[in-house]
């Protein structure tokens, strides 16, 4: 089979993509709007354009990483200019950060195992950032996982995330007995005792799902893994007894209906625009996914299956999934177990957002606010996802 | 490292079984969830799709509109009127963004808030056409044009006075409805609904019941009719026959059957009867009717069966199965009680159908649907249900209803001129336990020779039947005849 027809076809699809959404974007207001077709091009170049360069500098490593990560990011756009347009030319500049910055650490990163080394550089950063909201941050939308900062705001637990993988992975390269798990699990319950505090139980979950998938990697026991979901589910127990908002979130999960004007608000809003969209969706600009709050970011799958349909949610979920794939698949090719770790440990963080918040905002587990990666609107996490498949596409390089 | 790729497997499966279940519980939600949360009250969606065009006007048969929507001053939301106000309010109701839609607004729903799309090609050519800058116009949904008579309606409306019941009043010929009222009623428009939501609702009267037609009540004696029908068609000679009225009908040592008032008419034959409305002869008839006669002729008249209609929905009228052996209640039934029940809709259905010589015709509140630039949308020809009794008994049943006004229970409702006929009821029913005084009941039809309305009206507790009802049913034939 020869890949590059392969990556060809799936590209021109996406263009076609790109470029009919821009244009049906551009003609559903009253006025002609020329700056969607400007932006849909854009983007197409700027795919175009790095695919060619990866193909043409770097022909060893996995191109569909690039790829899928650049089809959600377009579909995310398209969406994101269809709810505020000043917001989407935002969020393009990100794609080219994004994009920019994971052709430079795949042509200037150095071999990644000499960052293996700084383990409790990476073990204090944790600490820092998974702690930060609770002694600074703000409380939006029922967690306190925001930190404002000079105007700027972020979630200090996104970066949180990334430490604790880059620290799990060097915790855990050099595995031989149970004792060398001590430390680390500890470090583990510490992070997930911040977030219950934090009221980010989303997070929670999927640092666990990054920490349960490492370790058993890692160890290849299931044992482990076995102890570490019931003590997860002991914790978990524990925190509904002890705290009031963890017992409100499992009240709104198991039904939202009574609640809806006030507590549940969101996750019913976001019901309803699923349910209105139905499979094909409403058509862009035809459905009301104003009517969902924060539907640029935690709640823009709501939007998404509203206009274009649960079907294009579907697509979603395969591409990350497929993304999720690749990027373990780059595992395997890794020389070190530093640099697999690491692969594992990223994959697994993204495979957990996308599974938690549509989880969420479908009521199928009790939500939390969470990015989609790539296609919420997010500067930071757009060009820290972007830079994370870079690492991954300079893994996937290595073995051969 | 086969062991770590090993690993890599098998979490890559523990995950993309994770990801089948999301997009399987996604799949679930919108084949399963979706339909029953989508029309919920509180989705905003609803009314922004009505909001995008401007709701159609209702109007009456002449024109006069009794609900009709202007812009907002934001330019969004909309305004509707109902100049009617109570007296319209359950034959119309409302279509509000806080308590839903009900009546016509909620049966034509479709067609006022409907306004023809550009298609495609039209839309791009117009966009070409216009150098990239369209000028929307104002949607405007379609018309309802109604049967209803104004006049009439508020006549009606104000003969009921302040007794809860209600009137209906129908071209027997077409099954146009010409008015139709409940009591108590409430105001429709947006303010005073929101204003009295609360009390309406905390009423132990039911104002936002439709009476007309989802109220169920022993008919009473206006069933005869029923019965006399049901006598025609299954006892041979019954019109020679001779009855003896002692005043009492009786079954067993508890139970029995008396006229009204202690009244006893001695030796009458069947048209007597029915003129005066004995209850013994009438008991006697059942009888000797049996149940399942009886019965059927009922269901004939749509009884125990949905009545085909548009534009309103009509509860089902009730008739019992009794076994050969429950004289009492065999008896009680052929004289409209003992769980009989009937919708004022289904009275004046009766009189309606015997009014038109035996063939029901289905009763509509609609004529026509009208786009707003006049086009004709839809029409609504008259439909005859069936031919449910033959004209020779239609024709019996004409005499003896013209019988019951001019020397019956029924001359409150003689009008000079217009030969009005019809047939009274005074049904009794239970109250908490106890008797209440009776239902007035008066179903009828003018004028007799060439019936032009047929009415049906009750009258909550309003005692007999030949006084409250029948003035009422009287003075809203006279308004509508005397144009």
């Amino acid at each position: 089979m020869d890949s590059l027809t392969e990556e060809k076809k799936l590209l021109r699809a996406t263009y076609l993509f790109c470029l009919i959404s821009f244009f049906n974007l551009a003609i559903i207001k009253p006025k002609f709007d020329a700056g969607a077709i400007v932006i849909g091009v854009v983007i197409c170049v700027l795919m175009g354009y790095a695919h060619f360069i990866v193909r043409r500098f770097f022909p060893d490593g996995d191109k569909y990483i690039l790829i899928f990560g650049c089809i959600l990011s377009s579909i995310g756009m398209v969406m994101i200019y269809r709810l505020d347009s000043k917001i989407a030319v935002k969020q393009v500049i990100w794609f080219v950060l994004g994009i920019a910055s994971f052709i430079l650490i795949v042509i200037l990163l150095p071999e990644l195992k000499k960052y293996a080394k700084f383990k409790y550089v990476y073990l204090v950063a944790t600490l820092i950032f998974v702690s930060m909201s609770t002694f600074i941050g703000t409380e939006e939308l029922g967690s306190q996982n925001w930190v404002k900062f000079h105007g700027m705001s972020f979630q200090p637990s996104e970066f949180g995330k990334i430490f604790l993988i880059a620290y799990l992975a060097s915790a855990l390269k050099d595995y031989e007995n149970f004792k060398q798990l001590i430390e680390p699990a500890c470090v583990v319950m510490v992070t997930l005792g911040f977030m219950v505090l934090q009221k980010d139980l989303g997070s929670a979950l999927i640092f666990f799902a990054i920490a349960v998938t490492m370790l058993y990697i890692a160890t290849s026991k299931f044992k482990y893994v076995a102890v570490s979901l019931v003590l997860f589910v002991i914790g978990c127990l524990i925190s509904y007894k002890l705290f009031g908002h963890v017992r409100l979130r499992v009240m709104i999960w198991k039904n939202p209906w009574p609640y809806r004007s006030n507590q549940s608000y969101q996750v019913v809003q976001s019901m309803y625009g699923i349910a209105w969209g139905g499979l094909s969706g409403t058509g862009l600009g035809l459905g009301f996914p104003n009517y969902v709050p924060v539907n640029i970011d935690d709640f823009i799958f709501s939007a998404i299956c509203e206009e274009m349909g649960a079907l294009v949610g579907f697509a979603i979920m395969i591409l990350s999934f497929l993304l999720f794939y690749r990027c373990m698949r780059a595992a395997l090719f890794a020389e070190d177990k530093f640099s697999r770790l690491l692969a594992v440990g990223y994959s697994a963080m993204m495979a957990a957002q996308v599974l938690v918040i549509v989880g969420g905002v479908t009521n199928m587990i009790p939500l939390t606010g969470i990015t989609l990666p790539l296609v919420s609107y997010g500067g930071t996490s757009m060009l820290m996802t972007f830079m994370g498949l870079g690492v991954l596409q300079k893994i996937s390089e290595g073995g051969r | 490292m086969d062991e770590i790729s090993n690993g890599i497997r098998k979490v890559s499966f523990i995950f993309l079984l994770l990801f089948v279940v999301v997009i399987s519980y996604v799949a679930y939600f919108e084949i399963y969830t979706s339909p029953k949360i989508v029309n919920n009250s509180d989705n905003k969606r609803l009314w922004a799709i009505r909001n995008e065009v401007l709701r159609g006007t209702i109007y009456d048969r002449n024109n006069t509109p009794l609900a009709s929507s202007t812009r907002a001053s934001d330019g969004v939301t909309q305004n509707r009127q109902y100049p009617g106000g109570a007296d319209f309010a359950h034959v119309v109701g409302y279509a509000n963004p806080q308590y839903g839609l009900t009546g016509l607004e909620y049966e034509y729903d479709s067609y006022l808030t409907a306004s023809s799309n550009m298609n495609m090609t039209d839309y791009l050519k117009q966009l070409i056409a216009n150098k990239g800058s369209l000028q929307q116009q104002e949607k405007v949904g379609d018309n309802v044009i109604t049967t209803i008579d104004s006049n009439l309606q508020k006549k009606a409306y104000d003969l009921l006075g302040n007794n809860r019941g209600a009137v209906i009043a129908i071209n027997p010929k077409t099954g146009e409805i010409l008015a139709m009222v409940s009591k108590p009623s409430f105001d429709p428009n947006e303010t005073a609904l929101k204003a009295n939501w609360s009390a309406i609702n905390a009423d132990n009267n039911r104002p936002l019941l439709n009476r007309a037609v989802s109220g169920l009540y022993p008919p009473g004696s206006t069933f005869k009719t029923i019965t006399a029908i049901s006598a025609l068609q299954n006892i041979n000679g019954i019109m020679n026959k001779t009855f003896d009225d002692n005043g009492v009908l009786r079954f067993n040592s508890k139970e029995s059957l008396s006229d009204f008032d202690g009244e006893a008419f001695g030796t009458i034959n069947f048209k007597q009867a029915y003129v005066h409305s004995s209850n013994v002869v009438f008991g006697t008839i059942g009888l000797e009717l049996g149940n399942p006669n009886l019965k059927k002729t009922a269901e004939d008249f749509y009884f125990n069966r949905n009545l085909p209609s548009n534009g309103i929905v009509i509860d089902n009228s009730r008739f019992p199965s009794f076994n050969s052996y429950e004289k009492g209640n065999i008896a009680q039934s052929a004289i409209g009680q003992s769980e009989v029940l009937a919708t004022p809709m289904e009275m004046a259905m009766v009189a309606s159908t015997i009014a038109n010589n035996g063939v029901m015709m289905e009763p509509h509140v609609v004529s026509s649907v009208v786009a707003s630039d006049g086009d004709n949308v839809k029409s609504f020809t008259p439909t005859p249900i069936g031919t449910i009794i033959t004209p020779d008994i239609a024709n019996t049943m004409k005499d003896f209803m013209r019988g019951v006004v001019t020397d019956g229970t029924g001359t409150n409702a003689n009008i000079s001129g217009l030969d009005v006929a019809g047939k009274t009821g005074t049904a009794d029913h239970n109250d908490g336990g106890k008797n209440a005084k009776p239902h007035s009941w008066f179903i009828g039809f003018a004028p007799v020779n060439d019936p032009q309305i047929a009415v049906a009206v009750i009258v909550e507790d309003g005692g007999q039947g030949g006084i409250a009802a029948a003035q009422i049913a009287g003075g809203v034939i006279q308004t509508s005849l005397s144009k």
